[in-house]
């Protein structure tokens, strides 16, 4: 019973992260296709509490809604004459149809790898995986990955800068 | 424990790729179209997280799942900073639009 429930869950947590992708892609109104994405970003941070990476999901919960997200919406608000917010997102008919085609044969493809791979998923030199994965997490990035964790502190340090000095550009 | 396996994460992140794939190309908004590579990374992310829980039993792909978020809220902060840089001065974010490279 436990299983099944926990099983259920999972089917509700992979839809609400699959469904509104398709408004995300044909809505007409881009504000609905953000408040979508709210909804997709959720969905993929349930997907994570279900691998067991609770620091990652709650990174997840506040990277992308609490910070890509109202980012997004504040572009939109402020790029975009909200009158006539209905036509905003409109789709190339033309790549749109290109798009299309060349999704399908993505599908095909790698569909086709997976059926074809023989599901190649056990590792060799597997580990133990643990309970909790903060602590774990925290002690790789400053022992093992070090050099990576500053260098991404560099590029958050220069992306603060730059949007600042893009942003406060002032028109010739 | 059927359904909660990796192929099923797999199908899920195939499914959030093709979709951010078809939104990025089908897209006049520039936010649109980034709407779609936001999609995009975290469908990789999805993947990394799911083979380092399933196949490898680590945490060295999660440790690259956190990477790839960080690298897309710095891309985020920098593509909405030019987006707005770019509606002062054209009026406008349409992509098929802004094929002036003088400015």
């Amino acid at each position: 019973m436990n299983v099944e429930m926990k099983e259920i869950v999972f089917f509700g947590v992979a839809a609400m992260t699959m469904v509104p992708c398709f408004f995300v892609a044909f809505s007409r109104n881009i504000l609905h296709s953000a408040f979508a994405l709210f909804f997709t970003f959720l969905g993929a941070s349930g997907l994570y509490f279900f691998l067991d990476a609770d620091f990652l999901a709650l990174v997840q919960l506040i990277i992308y809604i609490g910070g890509v997200l109202v980012l997004l919406l504040f572009a939109i608000l402020l790029t975009k004459n909200i009158d006539n917010i209905r036509s905003t997102n409109a789709v190339a008919a033309k790549r749109a149809a290109a798009a299309g085609v060349v999704t399908a044969a993505m599908f095909g493809v790698i569909l086709y790898a997976f059926l074809a791979s023989g599901w190649p998923f056990r590792h060799s030199g597997a580990g133990q995986y643990p309970a909790v994965t903060t602590k774990a997490l925290g002690k790789l990035l400053l022992t093992t990955y070090l050099l990576p964790f500053e260098a991404i502190s560099i590029l958050l340090l220069a992306v603060l800068i730059g949007s600042l000095v893009i942003a406060n550009r002032s028109v010739k | 424990m059927g359904i909660i396996a990796i192929q099923s994460y797999l199908i899920i992140s195939l499914f959030l790729f093709l979709m951010g794939i078809f939104t990025t190309i089908s897209r006049k908004n520039i936010i649109g179209i980034f709407m779609g590579i936001e999609l995009i990374l975290n469908s990789s992310a999805l993947n990394f997280a799911a083979f380092s829980r399933f196949s490898a039993h680590n945490l060295e792909g999660q440790l690259f799942s956190i990477f790839i978020i960080v690298i897309a809220a710095a891309e985020a902060a920098i593509a909405l900073a030019l987006m707005l840089s770019i509606y002062r001065r054209f009026g406008d974010i349409d992509a098929d639009k802004l094929d002036s490279l003088k400015g």
